[in-house]
């Protein structure tokens, strides 16, 4: 097994019609999708709709995934091209564009409120990201050394539970609890800096 | 936050195989209806995600209550979106596909024999084309060039009918022919993808 397999027994849930477990699926790659967006997409205000229309559409085509990529290459090539009809439409109306990329719901007035408060690349943002990368890399620093191969193996290198096992001379139970115990420790290291300001809204 | 209960300990640890991809079957159910069910649980799967985007990435790095807020508002869209999917449907899928390129194919196919019956319906020397079309219509044809009402006889086109019924209209044929061109011409030039949409929609529906 590897990277590529990790998000296979949560696409059968989807299939299964588990709509939360896309849900899932978007928290681990709305960071990703989000920066290869912002590389296409000048304009930071429209990252995040596009963003947003991307999962949409990946949520709309799952039953025609097949497995035969990985997930996050099926995902990329619809961000792509979200984000280059996007642009296409811009070019040729800024004004329609714009609003038709925002909800297409009732409560537009609400939507548009809280993208005014979308905290994109205002100081506070640009600070709290610069502030977690810091606390999650200072907390690498002091785990013990099973912890950090550990967990540097898994995400870094992208291996196995077995891989891992393999390379470190232990159990895969092992392993597992290694891992678990290694984001366990970072996460307490992040906690401060990760409530919402709307308390735990997730 | 605080409250690490043993329980608790437990539902994350399956979380943290889960993002590992390294959990099986009911235990998958398991672990999913637990993020369900448990905000705190949430959190976690979120913040061990992000740990991950950190280590590959430092640009990763992304405030909280920003990832919040575009999964609540992407969880408004999909609610409005019709259940896609069961198992049954995706095994579907391929069946309909399949169908619809076989439509596809026979439809150009047909513009093809259009195309070529009306070469030889107007090539044929007006008084005496039945011999040829009979080839291709074995019911008892009778060219007609001029002696029926209706359009063709102002343009003196050839057409081609059967108990009254219109089987080919020279103009038909050639807008058709022209248009089977177009779509040849702008085969070359346009990515695959979007040709293969544009010869699999007209003939379905």
């Amino acid at each position: 097994m590897n990277a590529n397999d990790a998000d296979a027994p949560l696409i059968e849930r989807v299939r299964q019609g588990d709509m939360r477990a896309f849900e899932m699926l978007v928290v681990k790659y709305q960071r990703r999708i989000e920066r290869l967006i912002g590389r296409m997409v000048r304009d930071v205000d429209l990252v995040p709709d596009i963003a947003q229309e991307t999962f949409v559409r990946a949520y709309r085509a799952i039953g025609q995934f097949r497995g035969e990529s990985a997930f996050y290459t099926w995902l990329y090539r619809i961000a792509v091209n979200t984000a280059k009809k996007a642009l296409v439409d811009l070019k040729r109306d800024p004004v329609v564009t714009e609003s038709a990329l925002a909800s297409r719901d009732d409560d537009e007035e609400t939507s548009r409120v809280e993208n005014e408060l979308s905290d994109g690349e205002t100081p506070e943002a640009v600070l709290a990201s610069k502030e977690i990368a810091a606390a999650v890399n200072s907390a690498i620093e002091g785990l013990s050394e099973d912890l950090r191969q550990a967990i540097t193996l898994r995400e870094i290198e992208g291996l196995s539970y077995e891989e891992i096992a393999e390379m470190m001379n232990c159990p895969i139970g092992t392993v597992r609890s290694r891992i678990f115990r290694a984001r366990e420790a970072i996460a307490l290291r992040l906690r401060p800096l990760l409530d919402t300001r709307e308390g735990e809204r997730w | 936050m605080s409250n690490v209960q043993s329980s608790g300990t437990a539902a994350a640890e399956q979380l943290s195989a889960l993002v590992d991809g390294e959990l099986a079957g009911d235990e998958v159910a398991r672990a999913c209806a637990a993020w369900r069910g448990d905000a705190a649980l949430r959190g976690t799967w979120h913040a061990y995600h992000l740990i991950g985007d950190v280590l590959r990435s430092d640009d990763l790095a992304s405030a909280p209550s920003r990832d919040e807020r575009f999964l609540r508002q992407l969880r408004g869209r999909l609610a409005q979106e019709p259940t896609v999917l069961a198992p049954r449907a995706a095994a579907v899928v391929p069946a309909v596909r399949l169908r619809r390129r076989w439509r596809a194919g026979a439809a150009v196919a047909a513009g093809f024999v259009l195309v070529a019956g009306v070469l030889v319906v107007t090539q044929a020397p007006a008084p005496e084309p039945a011999s040829r079309s009979m080839a291709q219509a074995p019911s008892p044809v009778v060219p007609v060039a001029a002696t029926t009402a209706g359009p063709a006889a102002d343009t003196g086109d050839a057409m081609l009918v059967t108990d009254g019924k219109i089987l080919r209209d020279a103009r038909l044929d050639r807008y058709l022919a022209a248009h089977q061109r177009f779509a040849g011409a702008s085969a070359l030039g346009v990515p695959s993808s979007f040709l293969r949409s544009a010869t699999a929609t007209p003939p379905q529906r």
